[in-house]
Order: C-alpha cells, then sequence, then structure tokens
C-alpha cells in the first residue's frame, strides 16, 4: 500500500517537474530575465541558470517518472525547492516585485501581483512530496524495483 | 559410565553441531555481506545513473539554448539610422538639441499608449522647436507575460520602417490603433501592413516582405536583451537627460505644462537644435499623421 502510494507521489512530482521545465525552455532570453530578476546572481551566471534549470527539472521528471534513483532525485528536488522558496522569501523580504517563474513567465509585476505566499506555499507541498520519496523510496513501478529485484 | 560416555558424546557432538553452525553462520554471514556489498554497489550504479543523466541535461540544455538565443550583429542587424554603441536605439529629432529624452516602450503596453496619448503634441511641439530629442528603446517583452507575438512582430515592423525612415510616423499610428493589451492582434502581420498604409511612402513590396519575414527579428530580441540588464522594468520608462521623468519628476507629476516646463528648465543657457523647417510644421501641425485622436482601447490599464 505504501508503495503504491510513493507511485502516486513520485508521478505526481514528476508531473510538477515536467510542467515547470517545459514552460521555461521555448523562451531562453525569458527564462534568463525570469532568473535575473531575483537579483541574487551575478549577470555571468544568469543564462547558465536560466538555460540550464529547466532541464534540470526535466531531468528529475524523467528519473521521477521511471523511477531510477526516486531517493536522489528526491533529495535534489527537495534542495531545489528549498533553493527556490528560499530565493521567492529574499526577493520577498527586499521588497523587489517579481513573478517568481516558477511555471514559465517571470520578470518585474506590479507590486499588487506579487503571489509570494502562494508560490512558496506551493512549493512546500512539493516539498512534502519529496520528502515523502526521501522517507520511502521504494514504490512500485519503478525501474529501481525492477534493477535490484 | 555410559552416562559419562553420554555424556562425552553429547559434549563431543555439541562440539561438532557448534562447529558446523559456526561455519554455516559464517557462511550465511559471509554471503549476507557479499549480498549487502552488491547491494551498495547496485545502489550507488543507480545514483550516478540518476546524476549522469541530470548532468547530460543540463550540459545539453545550456548548449542547445545558448545556440538558441540569437546572435545579434549590430553592423548587420541593425536598422538604418540607429544608434548607440549596438545600435540598439531609435533616435528622432534633432541630434544637438540639448535634452535628451529616453523612451523604453513595448508596442502592446497599454500605459504607453496612455503616455502617447496624453504626451504625444507637447513631445513633438519641443521636437519642432529643436528642444529635444528622444532615444526609443523599442522593448517587445509583454509577449512573455500575457503569451504571443504582437510586440515582437509589432518592433520588427517598427524596425522596418526606420529602415526606411518612417519610424515616428508608424509609431504613432500603431499606438493610435494599439488594440487592448490581452488581444494580441498584432500576431497577424497583415494587420501591421494595413496600419502602415496610413503612413505617406511607407508601404511598399520591400517593407512588406520585412515585416513578414521578421527581418529584425535578432535586433528586437537584442533590444529587448539590452531593456532586461537595463534594471528598468516597466514600460513607459521615460527619462529626461537621464533622469526618471514618469510618472513624476522632482516630485512633479507629468503633464503636458509640467513636462515643457522640466525641458525648458534643463534647456536653460542651452542652444536649440535647428531641424527642417518643413519637418518641424509637420511635427507642430495639430492634424499631423502624429496627432489622430486617442484609439478607442484607450483608458485601459
Amino acid at each position: 500500500m505504501v508503495a503504491w502510494i510513493g507511485t502516486a507521489v513520485r508521478i505526481g512530482l514528476a508531473v510538477v517537474w515536467a510542467w515547470a521545465g517545459l514552460a521555461k525552455i521555448s523562451d531562453p532570453q525569458a527564462a534568463a530575465q525570469a532568473v535575473r530578476v531575483y537579483r541574487i546572481l551575478p549577470e555571468s551566471l544568469v543564462k547558465p541558470f536560466g538555460y540550464g534549470l529547466p532541464f534540470l527539472e526535466l531531468a528529475l521528471a524523467l528519473l521521477l517518472l521511471v523511477g531510477l534513483g526516486t531517493r536522489i532525485a528526491a533529495v535534489i528536488s527537495g534542495v531545489l525547492l528549498l533553493v527556490y522558496i528560499g530565493s521567492i522569501a529574499s526577493v520577498w523580504a527586499r521588497g523587489i516585485s517579481i513573478d517568481c517563474g516558477c511555471f514559465g513567465g517571470g520578470g518585474a509585476v506590479a507590486a499588487s501581483k506579487t503571489q509570494y505566499w502562494q508560490e512558496i506555499l506551493r512549493d512546500c507541498g512539493f516539498l512534502l512530496l519529496s520528502g515523502w520519496l526521501i522517507w520511502r523510496p521504494k514504490t512500485r513501478l519503478s525501474l529501481d524495483g525492477w534493477l535490484t529485484a | 559410565m555410559s552416562q559419562h560416555t553420554d555424556r562425552t558424546e553429547d559434549v563431543m557432538s555439541n562440539k561438532n553441531d557448534g562447529g558446523k553452525r559456526s561455519a554455516r553462520e559464517r557462511m550465511q554471514a559471509e554471503r549476507a555481506k557479499q549480498e549487502a556489498a552488491a547491494r551498495k554497489r547496485r545502489q550507488l550504479t543507480v545514483i550516478l545513473a540518476a546524476l549522469v543523466v541530470i548532468a547530460a541535461a543540463v550540459v545539453i540544455g545550456i548548449v542547445v539554448q545558448n545556440g538558441r538565443s540569437s546572435s545579434y550583429n549590430a553592423a548587420a542587424d541593425a536598422p538604418a539610422g540607429t544608434v548607440g554603441n549596438t545600435r540598439l536605439l531609435i533616435p528622432v529629432g534633432g541630434t544637438t538639441a540639448p535634452s535628451t529624452v529616453t523612451i523604453y516602450e513595448d508596442p502592446r503596453c497599454p500605459a504607453c499608449e496612455q503616455f502617447e496619448t496624453g504626451m504625444k503634441s507637447t513631445i513633438n511641439q519641443l521636437l519642432a522647436q529643436g528642444k529635444i530629442q528622444i532615444q526609443y528603446h523599442i522593448a517587445s517583452f509583454i509577449d512573455r507575460h500575457d503569451g504571443g507575438k504582437g510586440s515582437k512582430n509589432a518592433a520588427n515592423a517598427l524596425a522596418c520602417a526606420q529602415n526606411v525612415g518612417l519610424f515616428h510616423n508608424y509609431h504613432d499610428v500603431l499606438y493610435a490603433n494599439q488594440p487592448d493589451e490581452t488581444n494580441d492582434a498584432w500576431a497577424d502581420k497583415t494587420i501591421l501592413i494595413s496600419l502602415a498604409k496610413q503612413v505617406p511612402g511607407l508601404d511598399s513590396p520591400a517593407f512588406e516582405s520585412c515585416v513578414n519575414n521578421n527581418t529584425y527579428g535578432s535586433w528586437v530580441t537584442a533590444v529587448q536583451s539590452d531593456f532586461d540588464k537595463s534594471g528598468y522594468n516597466s514600460t513607459p520608462t521615460v527619462l529626461l537627460n537621464g533622469t526618471s521623468a514618469y510618472s513624476t519628476y522632482n516630485g512633479e507629476d507629468i503633464s503636458p505644462a509640467n513636462f515643457t516646463k522640466w525641458v525648458d528648465t534643463a534647456n536653460k543657457g542651452k542652444p536649440l537644435a535647428s531641424i527642417p523647417s518643413a519637418s518641424a510644421q509637420a511635427l507642430a501641425s495639430p492634424t499631423a499623421h502624429n496627432n489622430l485622436p486617442a484609439s478607442a482601447g484607450a483608458g485601459h490599464s
């Protein structure tokens, strides 16, 4: 039963990452700008992160979908989500008004249109999914199970 | 005796049993250890495979996206008459005018349309008097925000107009006919071409192919990239000699009267630019192309 719940969690998190990653790859310039407006990274790192993060998300989606290295994928998912939550909190604390660009888009928005609470809560929800898989990485219908059978 | 013997046998057999058992236990322990080691190896292999997948995806992604971001070459890709280090700016007005007004605008931006509607007569008058020159940055980020292609198409069409020296007129026609922000009407290039017919001398086969082929696409991307890095994050951004003048300047709200006053104050004691009287008259005329009535889209923000 727990293993089946794990399968649902794993696929759920895979869908989240796939959606987040796919939404960011069509316009590299917009992806870079979504990173730039956080004003955390120096300009020289803006493009590597803007271009690379969506593919990190897609790789995590792929690994979780097939259940390969579920625990390490969940650990990296958790770390990434903590980084995202921290970045959003940092932007919020510094009084910058942006869209988090979590699922595409991003960039500056009017101060009245920020949604930091919702964005952080949503990421915390995803963090719970990652936590479950770190705690119980053995799931049904996974490559992990097949490889270690 | 027999008891003794029995006991001896017992002890002996016990000893024997114990020996066998410990051998079996040792074998089992050894096998368990080997299995644990094998499991560990498999786990490490899986982790390694996962990390390889991730690293490969990220590296390939960065390389692919780098290749996709358009390479802009100022010498070859910018429309004629553009200025600035990398020719991203469109100048309007006499270049010797004492004040420079820098305007960042997105063709789909409703606040820009309001700024244009409210201020263009004043700005055109100041241009005609040789008091200001304008440097336009044509941004195109609303396509990202709201989805669509209208900003980029319009920015490219504006570059096509700039290339034949008719940017300013076409710019004013576009703002006078701007669709609602969420209506991506300019995704349809034929609308941009039909609006060009309102500017005498602009519509031509060359202009139409320039619009249809997205000829200045890499320039449009480069201008937006420059805006992204500028630190300004909304349009319109209006600077008077480098100081923000929208929507306030030195604590005063922008208005035709105030803007003229600000420019006059900044220009005090400086010679004005001389511009050809024909273009000065055209700019100052209330019936000129650039003084069209406000579009129905006005008032939306």
